[in-house]
């Protein structure tokens, strides 16, 4: 066990490791693009629906089953039955990664806005806001604080995720798994398992520093 | 089909009941197993060990079917795991006898062995196998790795062996599992044998349907598949030959312990070997694996269509 921690650790802080198109440099690029690409193509399918669902209380109740259902999906299965139907493209990748956040995003966003106290929106409305200004004015400032939890968790699992390019022949750290796994190295195997997990926490850190910053005139 | 893909011995060897045998040094697979597999001779009975894949299992039940027919007592444990499991299980006599393959066998045994052809295949193993194990003659069916192309591109590039892709050197895009990038029957073999190098390589699985896939459409040009996979004569594919033995055989082969191997099973075994083909090896895996049949109903019904039991 120790010699296996050794080795990892030069695996990790050896030059060449993070040279060259098999170097962990690249590798981190490309995992980095395929998450981060993946998160915001869900964002901009979920965050509407959720905010579309959560201010008009209509079909919540087929969302969230729908979304449950979402998370229910085996993503290998996912990428394999996407791979059969469009070839050997980034598509399965992206059909994947994109099924498995929108569900965290599209019911955190509702339950964000859920959680708005029906009071505050009927005064807004009161004091004669239209529906657009109760939205972005009340309601989306009130739900922030989940809807950023549910981008965040949706990106954390994004990335720990995206190992699966490398299933179907593409870059990103899951080389280092899948490769590793096939070879017998499991030092290899260790070393990409690490990367992620550092790459999930750090991104999260980042969300949840931006949002601190970015909110930090109000109570979290 | 795949006999041996590492992914698979991994994940196999993390499945709970071989994780649980390993963990606790238990070399024993069942209190009473050391008797039917373990006894004096074959008169005790043979216990047959499988590995975790149906062509494997189906084989166990062949083995069975003639046995029971030369009037063996038989017992099969079927999906026991992987040769790390396995070998063990034989060598402790949980287990008398078991459906080997001998390249994937003879490299288990020995990694340096060079050995590819299959007389000198058998004669390495009886050379390097443990005391108290020996194999007995090697059947007709081979499940061996192959390097398949569609019938289209084999024409358009006027493919038939494995030779023939040097022509066509860094325009093929071949398609494999991880492991085949580095293996010596792989890209690194096809480099220093034929001299043959590719435009590129994309990582896949091993005979399953990323790679079938990717070969049906068009986004690899060459796949490394099994001889044994039904999909081959499905599509139609070409596999192309082997001129310089680069490929290890694999024929089937039955690894045995010592005091089971007395002629009533060697003569039962061999018979079952010059009957099956590697066609039928591949239509009873179809059976299985695409009619969802049962591998021991298709094993006793091969058996009996073929007079090989009544």
């Amino acid at each position: 066990m120790y010699e296996l921690f050794k080795n990892l650790g030069d695996w990790l802080v050896s030059g060449e490791q993070w040279t060259g198109p098999d170097g962990i440099g690249h590798r981190l690029a490309e995992h980095l693009q395929y998450s981060l690409l993946a998160t915001l193509v869900a964002a901009a399918i979920a965050l509407p629906l959720g905010l579309l669902i959560g201010h008009t209380g209509r079909g919540a109740f087929l969302a969230i089953n729908l979304a449950s259902f979402g998370r229910a999906l085996p993503t290998v299965g996912l990428v394999v039955l996407v791979f059969l139907a469009s070839g050997l493209s980034m598509w399965p990748v992206y059909v994947a990664l994109v099924a498995l956040a929108v569900p965290a995003i599209v019911t955190n966003t509702y339950a964000g806005m859920n959680a708005v106290d029906p009071d505050v929106k009927d005064a807004a409305r009161g004091q004669g806001m239209r529906w657009h200004q109760v939205l972005f004015q009340v309601e989306l400032p009130l739900a922030l604080p989940l809807i950023m939890t549910g981008l965040r968790l949706a990106l954390i699992q994004v990335v720990a995720t995206a190992t699966i390019a490398a299933y179907v022949s593409f870059g990103g750290l899951g080389r280092y798994v899948f490769d590793g796994l096939a070879q017998r190295d499991l030092v290899q195997v260790l070393g990409g398992a690490v990367l992620v997990a550092v790459v999930a926490v750090v991104l999260d850190l980042a969300l949840s520093g931006l949002q601190r910053v970015l909110f930090r005139h109000r109570p979290a | 089909m795949n006999r041996r893909t590492l992914l698979g011995g991994l994940f196999a060897a993390a499945s709970v009941p071989a994780l649980a045998a390993c963990s606790s040094g238990i070399t024993s697979l069942d209190g009473e197993g050391g008797a039917s597999g373990g006894g004096g001779s074959s008169k005790d009975g043979v216990t047959i060990g499988t590995a975790n894949f149906t062509e494997n299992q189906v084989l166990g039940f062949l083995y069975a079917a003639v046995l029971e027919a030369a009037g063996v007592q038989t017992k099969v444990r079927p999906n026991l795991g992987t040769r790390e499991i396995l070998i063990p299980a034989l060598r402790g006599g949980d287990i008398g006898l078991l459906p080997e393959y001998q390249g994937a066998l003879l490299h288990y045994i020995d990694p340096k062995a060079e050995a590819t052809e299959e007389g000198e295949m058998q004669n390495a193993l009886a050379m390097s196998l443990p005391v108290g194990l020996q194999v007995l003659p090697y059947g007709m069916a081979e499940d061996s790795d192959a390097f398949a192309v569609t019938r289209e591109t084999a024409d358009r590039y006027g493919l038939a062996t494995l030779a023939d892709l040097r022509k066509q050197n860094g325009r093929l895009v071949i398609g494999a599992a991880p492991e085949v990038k580095k293996r010596e029957v792989g890209v690194v073999g096809l480099k220093d044998v034929y001299g043959v190098e590719f435009k590129e390589f994309k990582s896949l699985d091993s005979s399953g349907p990323l790679v079938k896939g990717a070969l049906k459409k068009g986004d690899v040009d060459v796949a490394n598949l099994f001889t044994t996979d039904t999909d081959i004569q499905a599509n139609r594919w070409v596999v192309l030959t082997d001129p310089k033995n680069l490929i290890p055989g694999q024929h089937v082969v039955p690894l045995i312990a010592d005091r089971k191997a007395d002629s009533t099973v060697r003569k039962a075994l061999a018979q079952l070997g010059n009957v099956l083909t590697t066609a039928d090896l591949t239509e009873l895996n179809r059976k299985v694996d695409k009619d969802k049949k049962d591998p021991e109903d298709v094993a006793n019904a091969y058996a009996k269509e073929k007079g090989l039991t009544r």
